[in-house]
């Protein structure tokens, strides 16, 4: 049994047949009518206090005259939406470029790190460990100071996506060993036995897998990669945030104008994680060429290491 | 998501730094004239008629006009939300407008014959390694000139002298200049001069930095402190913009802003300053001073700061 | 000589600051991060939506940006804070979300005959989850929490932005002076790694320390 106790998103209130009605529907029986009936008023008792919440803090922001028509009328200038769309094209565009880097060398980090010669074990250990303690924001500045010095200047866009691969290959690379440490060895060591050669045992069993397992992370890292490109302000690149900020000063309209940036992300990286946990959701129900397996009992991962 | 920095006073961007254009890196702003620029106002053209250019001879065989003619633009470090000084325009991106603009584009004029001038937005500690590594010709940037940074880049100038100023809420009838912030909280823009001139004048006074101009404004309305202290004009901008808070008192420091150029680069630095007494004398520099600045305060044009009249210039 | 030895009060007062926002925001993320996981295995649904609203909220929505509307909007909604207890608040909710979704990848490793046994032996929910699901889910979980508290550690300096003098905003400050920004950003680089280094090492300890043998 496979089951996630706590799914990626929240199941539809009508589900399939089978499925248990609530999410974690294995740590309590399914209600009877008096337990109904405080599960809706725990229900109704949560929401009125939500609503409540809500109503007073847009109501004090009324009252401040932070919902004054004059002060959102610019955002109803199509203009404007156009200048922040090229700067989310700007954030899009970086976001991409690292994240395919970014996973390319976090995949050869991660089985670097998994490798059987020492060297090369401890070659990748030491750049993630490196890289994952850096501040991204000091990795820029390095990049902004130091290549130049040694003769080495690289377009905007490089400024930027060069650190931020360097971090996010780390944590990609941690990811991806986590989730193959996850996989049972019998995975690897069945491969081998069908007279796959260890690559080939890599590339079409294990690595899948082990993807697909850690694909929730994957996502989570992917999403704080985009807000990551905000970093972009200082090495002069065009991308959401910084836009926002020439907008405030120009419109002399700092909350709204953060009210519609932060929008803007919610939406644009929300539908991302949608679609991942979609495309997930998918993978779990048509599988992989390979039948899923049982997991092995509690935490592979963890007693592997200790053993 | 970080946070950073920017100059001076001026829009105290800090998010700031970056940004151009549509694309990757820079924009080209073009002037008010040229084809894609159709609707320029005749307010702004009026800044660049008849703008000095300087006679072949002048452009120095070897030298950095030299390189630049041959480019064909003037690659140039200014802020793209300093309003007054540099401010991109959101609904029309190519423009760039204020004082600092419009003297790039008269400098640009000078050395190319026309207003030719790639952007490379700034931050405050990247101006010196952006001369220094070539990225940029010329740094605009509310750029202060001091002894150290002359160390590191050599300053034509200095343009214009500014200073920091005083702002409270409109119905502050308390503190009516500098020498009233004795006990008070203080706000001022990160990476301005203020950060280290408010303590030294008034050194009880409890000074909190806000990254962005628009975020001091903000804080001094909500009370996060009685007082904001800036430049004098950005905050002049800022009353003429919002009745709810007003301009105090008269400056109290000296702000010598020079333009920023490679150490050293003694021809190129002379070239400049020559540049700097032409537009002063052909009227272009009060021009662009009335067209911008000059429209949140009643006073006349200033005289202009005497070139090299700063140490560090 | 370097700048940041010859402001060392100030340098040491900021990053007293910035150690004060990790630690207060680092336990205090940790401890919501738990309840709202919590609420996601709630049988009441209001809870697990709100839950899973939250997470997907500050998961989506950058820092930066959280900790301007925090300081310059939430005063118009009615809260007033001063600014560092602003910015440790807007950073606990923001990491509690990361903590959240670390330790739901933890819960999610339990296995499933684990609770059918604590049901079996009529533990109440309370009971199953604090006895046996999350001591079992934050087992599996402590390098990723580690991780998130590096992340909050590196991100504590984007509170210089909404005026918190911190390690950052005071490096800024020196530098403003001093002007030497390759010396002075390049040693408080270095001391963001040793806190980074500290908070790696500690993760590891504990993680030994907790780890079930079988």
């Amino acid at each position: 049994m496979t089951a996630q106790l706590i799914p990626d998103r929240p199941a539809p209130a009508r589900r399939s047949s089978r499925a248990p009605r609530y999410a974690a529907a294995f740590l309590y029986d399914e209600p009877g009518p008096q337990a109904k009936r405080r599960h809706l008023i725990g229900s109704l008792v949560s929401c009125l206090v939500f609503a409540v919440v809500v109503a007073l803090g847009l109501w004090q922001f009324a009252s401040h005259g932070q919902l004054d028509p004059e002060k959102w009328a610019p955002f109803t200038d199509p203009a404007v939406w156009q200048y922040l769309f090229v700067g989310l094209l700007g954030t899009l565009e970086a976001t991409a470029v690292v994240a395919v880097l970014g996973a390319a060398l976090g995949v050869v980090l991660a089985f670097g790190r998994m490798s059987h010669r020492v060297w090369i074990r401890r070659l990748s250990g030491g750049y993630i460990e490196i890289a994952r303690t850096v501040p991204v924001l000091l990795m820029i500045y390095l990049m902004l100071f130091g290549l130049p010095q040694i003769g080495i200047n690289v377009p905007t866009l490089w400024k930027l996506a060069i650190p931020l691969t360097i971090a996010n290959s780390a944590v990609f690379a941690e990811i991806i060993r986590a989730g193959v440490l996850s996989l049972p060895r019998g995975q690897r060591e069945a491969a081998l036995s069908l007279g796959l050669r260890s690559t080939q045992a890599t590339r079409l069993v294990v690595l899948p897998q082990a993807v697909r397992n850690v694909t929730p992370s994957l996502v989570t890292q992917l999403v704080s990669l985009m807000k990551d490109t905000s970093l972009g302000f200082i090495v002069a690149f065009t991308e959401l945030l910084y836009r926002g900020q020439v907008l405030a000063t120009y419109l002399h309209l700092l909350i709204p104008t953060y009210i519609v940036v932060t929008f803007i992300y919610l939406v644009v990286n929300g539908s991302l994680s949608a679609l991942a946990a979609h495309l997930q959701q998918r993978l779990h129900r048509t599988g992989s060429p390979i039948p899923r397996l049982p997991r092995l009992p509690a935490l592979s991962g963890t007693s592997r290491k200790a053993s | 998501m970080f946070r950073t920095t920017r100059r001076k006073a001026a829009a105290g961007a800090v998010l700031a730094a970056a940004a151009l254009a549509l694309t990757a890196c820079s924009s080209t702003t073009s002037l008010p004239g040229d084809e894609n620029e159709a609707d320029a106002t005749a307010e702004t053209n009026s800044v660049f008629a008849d703008a000095p250019v300087a006679s072949d001879d002048l452009i120095l065989p070897g030298s950095t006009m030299e390189k630049i003619k041959e480019r064909g633009t003037l690659i140039v470090a200014e802020a793209l939300d300093a309003p007054l000084l540099s401010q991109q325009n959101p609904t029309d991106p190519d423009s760039v407008e204020g004082f600092d603009a419009d003297l790039a584009k008269l400098l640009a004029i000078y050395i190319l014959g026309e207003p030719n001038v790639e952007i490379v937005p700034p931050a405050t500690e990247t101006r010196e390694a952006m001369l220094q590594n070539d990225t940029v010709d010329v740094v605009f940037n509310t750029y202060t000139i001091t002894p150290e940074r002359a160390e590191q880049v050599s300053f034509a100038g200095p343009y214009f002298e500014s200073g920091l100023a005083v702002a409270v809420k409109s119905d502050n009838d308390e503190i009516k200049g500098i020498d009233d912030l004795d006990g008070k909280e203080v706000i001022v823009g990160a990476n301005t001069p203020a950060v280290t001139a408010v303590p030294e004048q008034v050194p009880t006074a409890n000074v909190t930095a806000f990254a962005t101009d628009p975020a001091a404004v903000q804080a001094l309305l909500q009370g996060r402190g009685e007082a904001y202290v800036q430049d004098y004009t950005l905050l002049a901008s800022n009353a003429a913009n919002d009745p709810s808070l007003k301009v105090v008192g008269t400056p109290f420091t000296k702000e010598p802003y020079g333009i920023g150029l490679k150490h050293d680069d003694a021809e190129f630095k002379s070239f400049i300053n020559d540049w700097l007494l032409a537009i002063q004398e052909s009227g272009h520099w009060a021009e662009a001073w009335k067209t911008t600045l000059g429209t949140v305060t009643d006073s006349d044009v200033p005289t202009a700061p005497e070139i090299g009249s700063v140490p560090g210039s | 000589m370097n700048p940041l030895i010859d402001n060392l009060g100030l340098v040491l007062e900021a990053l007293g600051t910035t150690l004060l926002m990790a630690v207060v925001a680092g336990v205090g993320s940790i401890v919501l991060g738990v309840l709202v996981t919590v609420a996601r295995v709630s049988p009441i649904r209001a809870l697990r939506v709100a839950a899973f609203g939250y997470v997907q909220f500050f998961i989506n929505v950058p820092l930066l940006a959280l900790l301007l509307l925090a300081v310059f909007a939430l005063p118009d909604a009615g809260l007033m804070l001063p600014l560092t207890p602003t910015a440790i608040i807007v950073l606990i909710v923001y990491e509690a979300a990361y903590v959240a979704e670390a330790v739901r990848s933890g819960v999610n490793t339990v296995a499933v005959g684990q609770l059918e046994a604590s049901r079996a032996l009529g533990l109440t929910l309370a009971q199953s989850l604090r006895l046996v699901v999350l001591p079992q889910a934050l087992r599996a979980v402590v390098q990723p929490i580690g991780n998130v508290m590096i992340a909050l550690a590196m991100n504590t300096a984007l509170a210089a932005a909404v005026g918190v003098v911190e390690l950052t905003a005071a490096v800024n400050k020196i530098n403003l002076v001093a002007a030497q920004p390759i010396l002075i950003f390049s040693s408080a680089g270095v001391i963001y790694m040793g806190i980074a280094l500290a908070i790696g090492l500690a993760a590891g300890r504990v993680e030994r320390k907790v780890a079930i043998v079988r």
